[in-house]
Protein backbone atom coordinates (compact mmCIF):
# COMPACT_ATOMS: atom_id res chain seq x y z
CA UNK A 1 0.00 0.00 0.00
CA UNK A 2 2.43 2.30 0.69
CA UNK A 3 4.15 1.99 -2.63
CA UNK A 4 1.02 2.53 -3.82
CA UNK A 5 0.82 5.78 -1.88
CA UNK A 6 4.25 6.94 -3.00
CA UNK A 7 3.42 6.23 -6.68
CA UNK A 8 0.75 9.16 -6.15
CA UNK A 9 2.99 11.36 -4.65
CA UNK A 10 5.80 11.31 -7.34
CA UNK A 11 3.05 11.34 -10.03
CA UNK A 12 1.29 14.57 -7.80
CA UNK A 13 -1.69 12.85 -7.86
CA UNK A 14 -2.59 14.27 -3.67
CA UNK A 15 -6.02 13.67 -3.81
CA UNK A 16 -5.73 9.96 -4.78
CA UNK A 17 -2.84 9.71 -2.29
CA UNK A 18 -4.91 11.04 0.75
CA UNK A 19 -7.81 8.11 0.06
CA UNK A 20 -5.27 5.62 0.03
CA UNK A 21 -3.61 6.81 3.21
CA UNK A 22 -6.38 7.94 5.26
CA UNK A 23 -8.43 4.31 5.62
CA UNK A 24 -5.15 2.41 5.98
CA UNK A 25 -3.68 5.03 8.69
CA UNK A 26 -6.48 6.11 10.64
CA UNK A 27 -6.87 3.51 13.38
CA UNK A 28 -3.34 3.32 13.73
CA UNK A 29 -2.85 7.10 14.27
CA UNK A 30 -6.20 7.10 16.52
CA UNK A 31 -4.20 4.40 18.84
CA UNK A 32 -1.23 6.65 19.22
CA UNK A 33 -3.33 9.46 20.37
CA UNK A 34 -5.63 7.23 22.53
CA UNK A 35 -2.63 5.89 24.17
CA UNK A 36 -0.36 9.31 24.50
CA UNK A 37 -3.35 11.59 25.61
CA UNK A 38 -5.46 8.81 27.40
CA UNK A 39 -8.70 10.16 26.31
CA UNK A 40 -10.84 8.30 23.39
CA UNK A 41 -12.67 11.40 22.41
CA UNK A 42 -9.67 14.06 22.55
CA UNK A 43 -7.60 11.14 20.43
CA UNK A 44 -10.54 11.02 17.83
CA UNK A 45 -10.38 15.02 17.49
CA UNK A 46 -6.79 15.07 17.29
CA UNK A 47 -6.82 12.09 15.07
CA UNK A 48 -8.96 14.36 12.43
CA UNK A 49 -6.63 17.42 13.29
CA UNK A 50 -3.58 15.28 12.15
CA UNK A 51 -4.72 13.93 8.86
CA UNK A 52 -5.74 17.80 8.19
CA UNK A 53 -1.84 18.57 8.83
CA UNK A 54 -0.79 15.43 7.10
CA UNK A 55 -3.53 16.62 3.50
CA UNK A 56 -1.82 20.18 4.06
CA UNK A 57 1.85 18.91 4.05
CA UNK A 58 1.74 16.09 1.31
CA UNK A 59 2.78 17.88 -1.27
CA UNK A 60 6.03 18.69 0.65
CA UNK A 61 6.83 15.23 1.94
CA UNK A 62 10.00 13.80 0.15
CA UNK A 63 10.36 10.30 1.00
CA UNK A 64 13.32 10.50 2.65
CA UNK A 65 11.85 8.39 5.47
CA UNK A 66 8.63 5.92 5.24
CA UNK A 67 5.43 7.50 4.88
CA UNK A 68 4.04 5.40 8.45
CA UNK A 69 7.54 7.11 10.05
CA UNK A 70 6.15 10.46 8.86
CA UNK A 71 2.73 10.15 9.75
CA UNK A 72 3.51 9.06 13.31
CA UNK A 73 5.79 11.28 14.01
CA UNK A 74 2.95 14.22 13.02
CA UNK A 75 0.74 12.46 15.24
CA UNK A 76 3.24 12.48 18.03
CA UNK A 77 4.22 15.66 17.88
CA UNK A 78 0.37 16.75 17.90
CA UNK A 79 -0.33 14.67 20.77
CA UNK A 80 2.82 16.31 22.57
CA UNK A 81 1.64 19.79 21.48
CA UNK A 82 -2.12 18.75 22.96
CA UNK A 83 -0.37 17.43 26.67
CA UNK A 84 1.37 20.79 26.24
CA UNK A 85 -1.49 22.96 26.14
CA UNK A 86 -3.34 20.86 28.39
CA UNK A 87 -3.82 21.18 32.01
CA UNK A 88 -0.58 19.88 32.78
CA UNK A 89 -1.07 16.20 34.06
CA UNK A 90 0.46 15.45 37.68
CA UNK A 91 2.26 12.34 37.83
CA UNK A 92 0.69 10.47 40.75
CA UNK A 93 2.09 7.00 42.27
CA UNK A 94 -0.64 4.33 42.89
CA UNK A 95 1.12 4.36 46.49
CA UNK A 96 -0.33 8.05 47.07
CA UNK A 97 -3.59 8.04 49.32
CA UNK A 98 -5.80 9.36 46.52
CA UNK A 99 -5.41 6.18 44.36
CA UNK A 100 -6.80 4.42 46.72
CA UNK A 101 -10.52 4.84 44.84
CA UNK A 102 -9.48 3.79 41.58
CA UNK A 103 -7.83 0.41 43.08
CA UNK A 104 -11.33 0.13 44.85
CA UNK A 105 -12.99 -0.24 41.83
CA UNK A 106 -10.34 -2.59 39.90
CA UNK A 107 -10.50 -4.99 42.40
CA UNK A 108 -14.11 -4.83 43.07
CA UNK A 109 -15.42 -6.37 39.68
CA UNK A 110 -12.35 -8.55 39.51
CA UNK A 111 -14.25 -10.56 42.81
CA UNK A 112 -17.07 -10.60 40.49
CA UNK A 113 -17.63 -11.32 36.99
CA UNK A 114 -19.25 -8.57 35.35
CA UNK A 115 -16.45 -5.84 34.73
CA UNK A 116 -18.60 -3.19 33.60
CA UNK A 117 -18.08 -1.11 36.13
CA UNK A 118 -14.07 -1.27 36.25
CA UNK A 119 -12.40 2.40 35.82
CA UNK A 120 -9.27 0.66 34.66
CA UNK A 121 -8.55 4.00 32.82
CA UNK A 122 -8.32 6.03 35.68
CA UNK A 123 -5.91 3.69 37.20
CA UNK A 124 -3.44 3.43 34.12
CA UNK A 125 -3.89 7.39 34.07
CA UNK A 126 -2.07 7.81 37.39
CA UNK A 127 0.70 5.78 36.17
CA UNK A 128 3.96 7.68 35.16
CA UNK A 129 2.71 9.24 31.65
CA UNK A 130 4.98 7.09 30.00
CA UNK A 131 4.25 3.78 31.65
CA UNK A 132 0.58 4.45 31.04
CA UNK A 133 1.27 5.37 27.18
CA UNK A 134 2.88 2.34 27.03
CA UNK A 135 0.56 0.11 28.16
CA UNK A 136 -2.44 1.21 26.81
CA UNK A 137 -0.41 1.08 23.25
CA UNK A 138 0.73 -2.52 24.18
CA UNK A 139 -3.03 -3.67 24.81
CA UNK A 140 -4.45 -1.79 21.65
CA UNK A 141 -1.51 -2.68 19.47
CA UNK A 142 -2.59 -6.31 20.34
CA UNK A 143 0.54 -7.29 22.77
CA UNK A 144 3.23 -6.47 20.29
CA UNK A 145 6.46 -4.84 21.26
CA UNK A 146 7.62 -4.25 18.13
CA UNK A 147 4.15 -1.71 16.76
CA UNK A 148 4.77 -0.20 20.56
CA UNK A 149 8.11 0.57 20.01
CA UNK A 150 7.34 1.92 15.95
CA UNK A 151 4.77 3.38 17.13
CA UNK A 152 6.52 5.55 20.10
CA UNK A 153 9.48 5.85 18.52
CA UNK A 154 10.84 4.17 21.93
CA UNK A 155 13.37 1.63 21.77
CA UNK A 156 11.82 -2.25 22.51
CA UNK A 157 14.13 -2.83 25.70
CA UNK A 158 12.91 0.53 26.94
CA UNK A 159 9.17 -0.39 26.02
CA UNK A 160 9.46 -3.98 28.08
CA UNK A 161 10.81 -1.80 30.69
CA UNK A 162 7.78 0.36 31.22
CA UNK A 163 5.64 -2.55 30.46
CA UNK A 164 6.70 -4.77 32.71
CA UNK A 165 6.56 -1.77 35.88
CA UNK A 166 3.31 -0.50 34.98
CA UNK A 167 1.69 -4.21 35.23
CA UNK A 168 3.69 -4.91 38.15
CA UNK A 169 2.58 -1.62 39.93
CA UNK A 170 -0.82 -2.44 38.97
CA UNK A 171 -0.87 -5.86 40.20
CA UNK A 172 0.73 -4.66 43.26
CA UNK A 173 -1.92 -2.13 43.78
CA UNK A 174 -4.77 -4.49 43.07
CA UNK A 175 -3.34 -7.72 45.11
CA UNK A 176 -3.09 -5.26 48.27
CA UNK A 177 -6.07 -4.07 48.06
CA UNK A 178 -7.43 -7.72 47.73
CA UNK A 179 -5.41 -7.96 50.96
CA UNK A 180 -6.94 -4.87 52.74
CA UNK A 181 -10.29 -6.11 52.11
CA UNK A 182 -9.59 -9.63 53.61
CA UNK A 183 -7.92 -8.10 56.98
CA UNK A 184 -10.82 -5.90 57.25
CA UNK B 1 3.36 -9.04 49.28
CA UNK B 2 4.65 -11.66 46.52
CA UNK B 3 8.24 -12.86 47.27
CA UNK B 4 10.57 -10.14 45.72
CA UNK B 5 12.85 -13.10 44.01
CA UNK B 6 9.66 -13.77 41.93
CA UNK B 7 7.54 -10.79 41.81
CA UNK B 8 10.12 -10.38 38.76
CA UNK B 9 9.38 -13.41 37.24
CA UNK B 10 6.03 -13.24 37.67
CA UNK B 11 5.48 -9.77 35.81
CA UNK B 12 6.97 -11.44 32.84
CA UNK B 13 5.24 -14.86 33.28
CA UNK B 14 4.26 -14.31 29.75
CA UNK B 15 7.38 -14.73 28.68
CA UNK B 16 9.10 -17.02 30.56
CA UNK B 17 10.88 -20.33 29.05
CA UNK B 18 9.11 -23.61 29.92
CA UNK B 19 11.98 -24.10 32.78
CA UNK B 20 11.57 -20.97 34.44
CA UNK B 21 7.47 -21.23 34.52
CA UNK B 22 7.96 -24.87 35.57
CA UNK B 23 9.63 -22.86 38.76
CA UNK B 24 7.73 -19.97 39.08
CA UNK B 25 4.81 -22.13 39.18
CA UNK B 26 6.13 -24.71 41.65
CA UNK B 27 6.85 -21.86 43.94
CA UNK B 28 3.25 -20.32 43.45
CA UNK B 29 1.22 -23.17 44.50
CA UNK B 30 3.23 -23.02 47.79
CA UNK B 31 3.09 -19.38 48.16
CA UNK B 32 -0.22 -17.88 48.52
CA UNK B 33 0.96 -14.02 48.27
CA UNK B 34 2.88 -14.72 45.39
CA UNK B 35 -0.66 -16.79 44.10
CA UNK B 36 -2.49 -13.63 44.85
CA UNK B 37 -0.05 -11.66 43.05
CA UNK B 38 -0.53 -14.34 39.75
CA UNK B 39 -3.94 -13.58 39.94
CA UNK B 40 -3.48 -10.02 40.31
CA UNK B 41 -1.53 -9.64 36.73
CA UNK B 42 -3.85 -11.51 35.35
CA UNK B 43 -7.00 -9.39 36.38
CA UNK B 44 -5.28 -6.43 35.19
CA UNK B 45 -3.79 -8.23 32.28
CA UNK B 46 -8.12 -9.63 31.26
CA UNK B 47 -8.97 -6.01 32.20
CA UNK B 48 -6.46 -3.93 30.59
CA UNK B 49 -7.01 -6.30 27.06
CA UNK B 50 -10.83 -6.24 27.09
CA UNK B 51 -10.74 -2.24 27.91
CA UNK B 52 -8.45 -1.34 24.74
CA UNK B 53 -8.14 -3.99 22.62
CA UNK B 54 -9.56 -3.46 18.97
CA UNK B 55 -9.75 0.25 19.66
CA UNK B 56 -10.75 1.89 16.15
CA UNK B 57 -12.19 5.33 15.41
CA UNK B 58 -16.00 6.00 14.86
CA UNK B 59 -17.78 5.19 11.38
CA UNK B 60 -18.11 8.65 10.03
CA UNK B 61 -14.47 9.38 11.00
CA UNK B 62 -13.53 9.13 7.37
CA UNK B 63 -16.32 11.88 6.14
CA UNK B 64 -15.31 13.94 8.97
CA UNK B 65 -12.14 14.37 7.84
CA UNK B 66 -12.73 14.75 4.30
CA UNK B 67 -15.50 17.29 4.92
CA UNK B 68 -12.36 19.26 6.86
CA UNK B 69 -10.26 18.51 4.04
CA UNK B 70 -12.36 19.75 1.12
CA UNK B 71 -13.03 22.89 3.29
CA UNK B 72 -9.12 23.71 3.41
CA UNK B 73 -9.28 23.23 -0.44
CA UNK B 74 -6.25 21.77 -2.44
CA UNK B 75 -3.06 21.09 -1.35
CA UNK B 76 -1.16 23.98 -1.35
CA UNK B 77 0.76 24.37 -5.11
CA UNK B 78 3.75 26.72 -4.93
CA UNK B 79 3.58 30.15 -5.91
CA UNK B 80 4.21 31.01 -9.52
CA UNK B 81 5.68 34.67 -8.41
CA UNK B 82 9.12 34.11 -7.53
CA UNK B 83 9.64 32.73 -10.83
CA UNK B 84 7.54 35.31 -12.78
CA UNK B 85 9.83 37.74 -10.74
CA UNK B 86 12.98 36.24 -11.86
CA UNK B 87 12.04 36.73 -15.66
CA UNK B 88 10.66 40.03 -15.55
CA UNK B 89 14.11 40.66 -13.19
CA UNK B 90 16.67 39.27 -15.59
CA UNK B 91 14.82 40.28 -18.85
CA UNK B 92 15.24 44.10 -17.00
CA UNK B 93 18.57 43.64 -16.17
CA UNK B 94 19.79 42.28 -19.99
CA UNK B 95 17.81 45.35 -21.72
CA UNK B 96 19.43 47.81 -19.75
CA UNK B 97 22.77 46.44 -20.98
CA UNK B 98 21.75 46.17 -24.23
CA UNK B 99 20.80 49.48 -24.79
CA UNK B 100 23.40 50.98 -23.23
CA UNK B 101 25.74 48.73 -25.21
CA UNK B 102 23.85 50.50 -27.92
CA UNK B 103 24.08 53.91 -27.44
CA UNK B 104 27.40 53.53 -26.74
CA UNK B 105 28.19 52.30 -29.69
CA UNK B 106 26.54 55.07 -31.18
CA UNK B 107 28.63 57.55 -29.72
CA UNK B 108 31.16 56.71 -31.40
CA UNK B 109 32.55 58.32 -34.49
CA UNK B 110 33.10 56.63 -37.30
CA UNK B 111 33.25 58.68 -41.00
CA UNK B 112 32.61 55.40 -43.32
CA UNK B 113 28.78 55.05 -44.32
CA UNK B 114 28.95 51.26 -44.31
CA UNK B 115 30.61 50.75 -41.05
CA UNK B 116 27.79 53.38 -39.46
CA UNK B 117 25.12 51.21 -40.98
CA UNK B 118 27.23 47.81 -39.37
CA UNK B 119 27.92 49.48 -36.40
CA UNK B 120 23.77 50.47 -36.00
CA UNK B 121 22.70 46.67 -37.29
CA UNK B 122 25.34 45.53 -34.60
CA UNK B 123 23.79 47.27 -32.02
CA UNK B 124 20.34 45.83 -32.94
CA UNK B 125 21.22 42.49 -32.99
CA UNK B 126 23.45 42.77 -29.71
CA UNK B 127 20.11 44.07 -28.21
CA UNK B 128 18.23 41.09 -29.41
CA UNK B 129 20.56 38.80 -28.56
CA UNK B 130 20.39 39.99 -24.87
CA UNK B 131 16.55 39.99 -24.78
CA UNK B 132 16.76 36.27 -26.38
CA UNK B 133 18.80 35.12 -23.29
CA UNK B 134 16.79 36.95 -20.84
CA UNK B 135 13.67 34.70 -22.35
CA UNK B 136 15.22 31.98 -21.92
CA UNK B 137 16.80 32.51 -18.41
CA UNK B 138 12.97 32.85 -17.72
CA UNK B 139 11.56 30.04 -19.68
CA UNK B 140 14.28 27.98 -17.88
CA UNK B 141 13.39 29.15 -14.22
CA UNK B 142 9.31 28.35 -15.26
CA UNK B 143 10.51 24.88 -16.25
CA UNK B 144 12.47 24.42 -12.87
CA UNK B 145 9.22 24.60 -10.55
CA UNK B 146 10.28 23.29 -6.93
CA UNK B 147 7.34 21.20 -5.98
Amino acid sequence: MEQEIRACLDQKRYREAFDLLLPEYQNKVFRLACAMLGDAALAEDLAQDVFVRIWKALAGYRGQSALSTWIYAITRNACLTALRKGAGRKEISVEEPGVGQAVEALSAPAEAPARGGMDVTGLVAQLPEKHAQVLRLYYMEEKSYEEVSRLLEMPMGTVKVYLHRGRKQLAQALARSKMEKRTG
Amino acid sequence: MACAEFEDLLADYAELSGESRLRVDAHAATCADCQEFLDALHAVDATLAAQFAGREVSAGFGQAVRRRVQRKTAVRRPSFIPELLDFVGWSAIIAVIAFTLYWASALIPISNEAAKAFNANAGWAVAAAFLLVSFLIGLHSFVELKY
